[in-house]
């Protein structure tokens, strides 16, 4: 296919934390909040005055200083943010809105409180609980959580404006973001779709890592092209999978699984658009907060959740997604040491293959992607099985 | 009442034999050497042998809100 | 096949002989000192204790002489005593000698029992080595009670249990609330009148590895059987891996869980809640529990947790029935506090480490039971005594240790080896000061209220989470038990505690404090061996401190295949 238009610069944008729009956007007097879940809901980060940048560690090496303080049996991902923090990669910083959802970016997150790290006057790191469960109850909780430990904080800390039609200003700019991320990854759904995985994951990730008015328009620009985009006339892959796990944020691995010959057409990860990229509706009679509140507890996918249904929906979920983007198989991603993404990888490996009977590929990965030669072989082995069976089908049939 | 004496110092005898072999059985540590070399290695090949239910046959249906 | 005579002399001297040292060979016998031995027992640094296992195996030549007294009351009031009381628990708590059938039923079905729970006298063996005087009674009547606890939730679980019963449903299955171990027994109060609480693993994983920690590894193993990896909390996937094992008895409809107290402890709910498949409730804590915004949420999923068991057992939760228990429950934590001044501040403190740390963590997380009262009434009598003539009950004490972060369980005496050896007084652990919480009864929102803290301050989540503040108050809790000496548990496989390594570090550092750090892998002793953690401490011992041991036969000798 053709490159698609911006491609190659929204790729650049990926090369640092501190990348060029961010810089726009400090520049135009707003302020940078950093945080690294989901939980956190950026709508609420990008209201007008402020911007939300999702961390992430691009080209990162061995986090010595960072294992040092968190060992080297923690996962990668925070100790490369701890070591890029320590590095002053975010120093552009002037808040970081955490939470407590997963222990080591908890402890990364904790050590931006206790070290003073971040050379920026103005940074605070606070605090948000978020509830473990979908009911009520939580959502009161998570609201009553997010007025105060984001609306009130930036409101005193920046005087960020946080009335409902500010937080409404927001919702209208978030939807529209979602509007366009899920137009541009419904072509992931054709039978030949137009979009790589690869493609959809820079733009996908460009839209967390950078000022979302500074984005959009090329985000735009990108849908309009594929309205128009048509397929390789040969096929470029033997397979489609959907990548589900834990924190993924290198499109350059989306791209080691296709170039293994298996198309990435879905991303249920936690930096992934599955959930993530749905709009937010606001009821009728609902303030916006709450509205904010349900969406983010409602939507999410996270092994987090404790509530029976919800863990076992979550199986559910996976097996609807591949079954809507038309995938072959799923592959099960869990960054090393992430407890949450171990169990669960357990889990859904054996489930989804036994009661939904997709074939699951289960791997566990570095945040820094040195170990390549394993997981190419791997996934070379799974297009190959994927491709065994659907001849063994077709011989049946 | 001789009898009843004599009977009582023989259960007191026993008694006391049993006492002692209790004792013997406490200070040379025979309750744990019967149960390290005789017990748990029978209750290893027992439980190494016994048959279990493959649990991850166990269906996964509790798909609706118990609250 | 066949055994000649020097097999068996071998056999006989490797299982019953005592060797002495060559200096002590050459000495004439002293018939005053021999008396005076037999009578009082050695003096500390002459008592080569390290002498007495038999192998590698943890076992004895012989037990320990400990003077003529402490000898028999060891004897009689722990040996006999507790033997005779393990069968006549089983009768009490089972109602009737019918109970013993269920026990040898399950004896037999569950290797976690089979295996493990008859070689309990070695477990108090082990905590109590070098005990003497009033510190052998009163951690010897910690035990006792944790053992009488024990048998009660065996006995009831197998009371309960289709799988001894072929399948079928005995009548109290419909009345026992199975809940995670992390899920503290007080929640369930109001209900104690008409339903029984059993933790799910108490017995089956956390307590046998203090017992013999030999079968755990079997369900470790079995956890990543099923393609987990090696690296969570093996204390996790120990819990789990009893279900893939098929080795948990089914003695109850429903499930209750937490999120206690780490991202691992949720993702084993996943897992469990499969194997299980029947009604689950997950009542979850706040993570962020200073916040007083959390505290309504908290209370609702207890409120919650109620109106689940109602539910699913059709009886309502009676309040005055909590109130009672938890009034009650309130006596052993006034009694507790009671204990932290006297361990604070006197050097007649008669409880060892090891039994302080499982005790305090045992009754907290069952709840209120008669047995604890029964026990804490015995050692209040003898701290009272301690404390009156002022006897100093570790008096070889050089430090005075607090040890933090999360045991290694398949060494919890590693305590009573540090005194034996090198005279380090572990005081306190980070164990002993979660629960710290009154509860109060006044009203329902009080009560309510202070429920939620209590369980807000469960085992590891008091100190292990919501802000580094909280780990970090090692340095005010060993100001406050004047300790001159921490002991680091380096969990390796704690995501949370390994997260914040550097900057104990660095705190030591600033703070001049001795600090060892002492790895380990909770209840997998394969990871970081006994041995190796001994090895540590002498190193520390030798190196840093510049210090002699005490009783210089227990630095070096292999344990490896012991209970």
């Amino acid at each position: 296919m053709k490159d698609l238009v911006h491609i190659f610069e929204l790729e650049d944008l990926l090369q640092e934390a501190y990348n060029p729009l961010v810089r726009r956007a400090r520049d135009d007097g707003l302020r940078a909040l950093g945080y690294t879940c989901y939980f956190m809901p950026e709508v609420l980060l990008d209201l007008p005055g402020c911007f939300s940048v999702r961390l992430r560690a691009p080209r990162s090496s061995f986090p010595d200083m960072a294992t040092y303080y968190m060992s080297g049996r923690t996962c990668m991902y925070g100790r490369c943010l701890l070591e890029r923090a320590l590095e002053g990669g975010y120093n552009f910083l002037d808040a970081q809105m955490a939470t407590e959802t997963c222990a080591v970016t908890c402890r990364f997150q904790e050590h931006l409180q206790l070290l003073d790290v971040i050379k920026n006057p103005d940074f605070f790191c606070e605090f948000t609980d978020v509830p473990f469960k979908k009911n009520e109850n939580s959502i009161e909780h998570y609201e009553t959580q997010l007025r105060a430990h984001v609306l009130d904080k930036l409101s005193d800390s920046f005087g960020i404006d946080t009335s409902d039609d500010a937080i409404l200003t927001a919702i209208r700019q978030h939807n529209e973001i979602c509007r366009l991320i899920s137009e541009i990854g419904s072509y992931r759904k054709l039978d030949e779709p137009t979009i790589t995985g690869w493609e959809f994951s820079v733009i996908q990730l460009c839209t967390l890592v950078c000022p979302k008015y500074l984005i959009i328009d090329k985000l735009r620009d990108i849908a309009n092209e594929l309205k128009t985009r048509t397929p390789d006339v040969k096929k470029t892959y033997r397979c489609k999978v959907v990548l589900t796990g834990s924190e993924e944020d290198d499109p350059d691995f989306i791209k080691l699984i296709e170039e293994c010959g298996a198309l990435v057409v879905a991303d249920r990860h936690c930096y992934g658009s599955l959930p993530g990229r749905e709009e937010i509706i606001v009821k009728e009679g609902e303030t916006p907060l709450r509205a904010i509140a349900r969406h983010y507890l409602e939507t999410s996918e996270c092994p987090r959740f404790m509530d029976q249904h919800v863990m076992r929906q979550r199986k559910q979920y996976i097996a609807d997604v591949a079954k809507e983007y038309k995938a072959d198989g799923v592959i099960i991603s869990q960054m090393k040491f992430c407890e949450y993404w171990s169990y669960e990888r357990t889990i859904d490996t054996l489930i989804i293959q036994r009661d939904f009977g997709l074939p699951v590929c289960s791997i566990e990965k570095e945040y820094v992607n040195n170990a390549v030669g394993q997981l190419r072989t791997r996934f070379q082995a799974f297009v190959e099985s994927i491709e065994l069976k659907k001849l063994q089908k077709g011989g049946r049939t | 009442m001789k009898i009843l004496c004599k009977f009582f110092f023989k259960l007191l005898k026993l008694a006391a034999i049993i006492y002692g072999i209790l004792f013997i059985v406490f200070y040379y540590d025979l309750d744990g050497k019967f149960l390290y070399y005789i017990w748990e290695p029978f209750m290893v090949k027992r439980f190494d042998n016994m048959k279990r239910a493959d649990t991850t046959t166990t269906p996964y249906s509790m798909t609706e809100n118990v609250e | 096949m066949g055994f000649s005579f020097k097999d068996i002399k071998s056999k006989y001297r490797e299982l019953f002989v005592v060797e002495k040292p060559r200096n002590e060979k050459d000495k004439a016998r002293d018939l005053k000192k021999t008396v005076h031995d037999f009578w009082y027992g050695k003096p500390h640094e002459e008592r080569r204790l390290g002498d007495l296992y038999v192998g590698n195996t943890g076992l004895y030549k012989h037990r320990e002489w400990r003077g003529f007294v402490d000898t028999m009351y060891y004897f009689n009031m722990i040996w006999l005593y507790n033997y005779g009381h393990m069968v006549s628990d089983i009768i009490k708590y089972g109602e009737g000698p019918g109970a013993l059938v269920d026990f040898l039923k399950g004896t037999m079905r569950y290797r976690w029992m089979g295996q493990t729970y008859l070689t309990a006298m070695h477990w108090f063996d082990r905590g109590l080595e070098g005990s003497r005087g009033e510190t052998l009674r009163a951690s010897a009547w910690h035990y006792r009670a944790m053992v009488s606890e024990t048998v009660r939730q065996i006995t009831r679980m197998f009371q309960c249990d289709k799988k001894i019963h072929n399948g079928e449903i005995p009548e109290k299955w419909n009345k026992t609330i199975a809940h995670n171990e992390t899920l503290s027994g007080n929640i369930f109060y109001g209900f104690r009148d008409n339903l029984d609480d059993v933790p799910l693993e108490m017995v089956p994983y956390f307590v046998s590895v203090h017992v013999n920690n030999h079968t755990v590894l079997n369900y470790i193993d079995a956890a990543q059987s099923l393609g987990l990896p090696a690296d969570p909390c093996p204390m996790c996937q120990a819990e789990y891996g009893l279900f893939v094992h098929d080795d948990y008895p089914d003695y109850s409809p429903v499930m209750l869980t937490s999120n206690e107290a780490c991202d691992g402890s949720v993702a084993t709910s996943v897992l469990q809640d499969w194997f299980l498949n029947r009604p689950l409730y997950a009542m979850p804590q706040p993570m962020r529990y200073d916040d007083p915004l959390v505290q309504k949420h908290c209370q609702k999923e207890i409120e919650g947790a109620w109106k689940f068991v109602e539910e699913q057992f059709g009886v309502k939760m009676d309040w005055d029935l909590y109130v009672k228990y938890a009034e009650s429950f309130n006596k052993l934590t006034e009694f507790e506090w009671e204990k932290w001044d006297v361990a604070a501040n006197t050097p007649s403190y008669p409880i060892t480490g090891v039994a302080q740390a499982l005790y305090r963590i045992y009754y907290s997380q069952a709840g209120d039971r008669p047995i604890w009262h029964e026990v804490d009434d015995r050692v209040r009598r003898i701290m009272n005594k301690t404390v009156g003539n002022k006897i100093e009950t570790f008096p070889k004490t050089r430090h005075r240790a607090i040890a933090w972060s999360c045991a290694p369980l398949y060494y919890s005496h590693w305590c009573t080896w540090a005194y034996n050896c090198w005279g380090i007084n572990c005081v306190i652990n980070m164990d002993s000061l979660m629960f710290d919480q009154y509860l109060r009864t006044d009203t329902y929102e009080h009560a309510l209220e202070d429920l939620s803290w209590f369980n807000e301050k469960a085992p590891m989540r008091a100190m292990a989470v919501g802000g580094h503040e909280h780990i970090l108050s090692l340095f005010d809790y060993m100001e406050r038990f004047n300790c001159d000496m921490v002991i680091m548990y380096d969990q390796l496989q704690c995501k949370g505690m390994q997260g914040i390594h550097g900057i104990f570090e660095d705190e030591f550092r600033k703070r001049n404090i001795h600090a060892i750090w002492v790895p380990h892998a909770l209840p997998d002793k394969r990871t970081v061996s006994r041995a190796e953690i001994r090895g540590i401490i002498n190193d520390y011992m030798t190196t840093v401190m510049r210090e002699e041991p005490l009783d210089p036969s227990l630095l070096d000798f292999d344990d490896s295949m012991s209970w």
